[in-house]
């Protein structure tokens, strides 16, 4: 399947602080057919989204404001979101609760990022 | 045996002893009367001392003494401990015939018959110095041991101590009995000990001991990283020295060293993002690839100069009146406007925000308004405000005196005008209002100053 299939009417939560990044992204997960939750700049706005609506699938910007997105991430887990690190954090000093959490390195590539949530969302994945 | 010597007749006994007295070479034996003349001498006793029987004989033992043991008494306090005491032992320096020197260990016993002594002795001059050696080695291992600031320690082969220096007691708060045996695991951290005793098992094989683990400081609680390392150094290869050194700090600095390597990594992959970003908001906006250029050209010289300062600040706060008079002088601009406000610190993220903002607007005053009209003028004030429970700076900028004979248009509803009408309030949660007015371009950014922490 590809990875524009796989994310066609999904609910998309993007959580990132760069307002022209996060539109970009919004905008391209737009046009593989996702519906876009968010974007959210801060993890407050972001804890609230996952909370009150549908997320099938996140992207999650690690360092928002200088808060990180652990929060976000956990209430992902509990809830089985899948989702993906889009970040310029390397992963080492990440803790060690996420280390099979698949991680994008900034500046992302876009169809790479999609590909990636796609083959993190097929079932058995998470 | 004692039942078999007693059966034994008295001529045997006698021809028993002589044998013994004539065979023990390696053993002076030789016998003084009361007075401390030589009335026996063996074969050991000749090789030993240099004197013959023949020259010996009738004449005073003593001389085998040095002259300071003998001016000092030594001989006469010899015989009145053997004779209290039924012996007396004694290792000393004696003096040969020829007057040499050698390390004699002896044993002086009064004569049954009460008219005499005998005194056996051999020479230990090697084992002496031996052992004098040994002192002095142990002397300086000691020294060294309790003078370095390791903490040094001796154990067996497999960990087990047998001793620890002072600064070991002192920085681990236990004492040489505590730390005995495995008692010295106690000051290592918990999830350090199966690693600790492991390496020790290793050690057995490859004949030396390495491990970082914590060590707990007695003083204030605090579990410190140690290198201890340990080989096998004492009389046996069953015994190891080894020593623990505080590595700490060195530590810390390479974590705080991986943490601003990160850091920076971090930095640079973000600001391509966001360079990345600017291109592609530009590629929108542009209606031709030499538009695209030169638009694109200014925005990362923006960005270039704010990087500049925050490369200045070490990525610590920013005035604001710093990144106005930057994006001013790069416009040509130092001298035409009016400039005023306070001291307003910006966080590192914002002061980026606001000088692509401020530099959108100085190439829209440029291009069309009071930057390119003589009749123009430009106000940039701010004020700071306190809102809640955070502080605030209230910055604006006032275009006046310049006609725009179009009404603004939609053509100007480009990448500035996001920045500020969308982009500043959802990355620095400011509030903003821009016009574009007959009068000229007016723009309000309201936004918190970097929280002091």
């Amino acid at each position: 399947m590809r990875p524009a299939e796989a994310l066609r009417g999904r609910q998309v939560l993007i959580v990132e602080d760069e307002y022209f990044l996060a539109e970009d992204l919004a905008a391209y997960f737009h046009g593989v057919g996702a519906h876009v939750v968010g974007p959210a700049g801060t993890v407050a706005d972001a804890l609230r989204l996952v909370e009150s609506r549908e997320v099938d699938a996140a992207v999650l910007d690690v360092n928002l404001r200088g808060q990180h997105v652990y929060s976000v991430a956990d209430l992902l887990q509990k809830k089985a979101v899948p989702f993906v690190f889009a970040s310029g954090y390397g992963g080492e000093l990440e803790p060690a609760a996420y280390a099979d959490v698949p991680r994008c390195i900034k500046p992302v590539d876009f169809p790479t990022l999609a590909a990636v949530l796609a083959d993190r969302m097929k079932p058995g994945k998470h | 045996m004692s039942d078999r010597i007693s059966r034994s007749s008295d001529a045997q006994d006698a021809d028993f002893l002589r044998l013994i007295f004539e065979s023990a070479t390696d053993f002076a034996v030789f016998a003084q009367d009361k007075s401390g003349n030589v009335i026996r001498w063996n074969v050991g006793a000749q090789r030993l001392l240099g004197f013959t029987e023949a020259e010996i004989l009738g004449r005073d033992g003593d001389v085998i003494f040095t002259p300071e043991d003998r001016a000092a008494g030594a001989p006469e306090q010899e015989r009145v401990k053997a004779s209290s005491t039924g012996r007396s032992e004694n290792e000393r320096w004696h003096q040969r015939k020829d007057g040499s020197r050698f390390w004699g260990s002896g044993i002086l016993m009064p004569l049954r018959t009460g008219d005499g002594y005998v005194k056996i002795m051999r020479d230990r001059t090697a084992q002496h110095a031996a052992e004098l050696e040994l002192k002095e080695s142990e002397a300086r291992f000691r020294l060294l041991a309790t003078s370095i600031p390791q903490l040094v320690f001796r154990s067996h082969w497999d960990g087990s101590r047998t001793w620890g220096s002072p600064q070991w007691e002192v920085y681990a708060g236990l004492s040489n009995l505590e730390s005995q045996g495995f008692g010295w695991l106690e000051a290592v951290h918990p999830d350090d000990r199966e690693l600790t005793l492991a390496r020790w098992r290793e050690a057995q094989s490859s004949g030396e001991y390495y491990v970082e683990h914590r060590i707990r400081r007695a003083a204030d609680g605090e579990y410190r990283w140690h290198q201890t390392r340990a080989k096998p150094a004492g009389t046996t290869p069953a015994d190891w020295v080894g020593t623990s050194a505080d590595v700490h700090d060195m530590r810390s600095l390479q974590d705080r060293q991986q943490i601003l390597l990160s850091e920076l990594q971090h930095r640079t992959r973000n600001l391509l993002a966001l360079v990345q970003a600017i291109a592609r908001q530009t590629l929108k906006t542009s209606t031709s690839l030499a538009e695209f250029g030169r638009q694109f050209e200014h925005r990362l010289a923006a960005m270039s100069r704010v990087q500049g300062i925050l490369a200045r600040t070490n990525h610590g706060p920013v005035d604001l009146r710093e990144i106005v008079a930057a994006e001013l002088a790069a416009h040509g601009a130092a001298d035409l406007a009016q400039v005023e406000g306070p001291t307003a610190s910006l966080a590192p993220n914002a002061a980026q925000a606001i000088a692509l903002a401020l530099h959108e607007l100085a190439t829209n005053a440029v291009k069309y308004g009071a930057l390119r009209q003589s009749s123009g003028k430009l106000a940039i004030g701010w004020h700071t405000r306190q809102s809640q429970n955070e502080n605030r700076v209230v910055l604006q900028w006032r275009e006046s005196g310049v006609s725009i004979p179009d009404a603004p248009g939609g053509k100007r509803k480009g990448y500035g005008t996001e920045l500020i009408e969308r982009a500043l309030p959802y990355q620095l949660n400011a509030i903003t209002s821009l016009e574009f007015t007959s009068d000229g371009v007016r723009c309000t950014v309201d936004l918190p100053l970097e929280s002091p922490t």
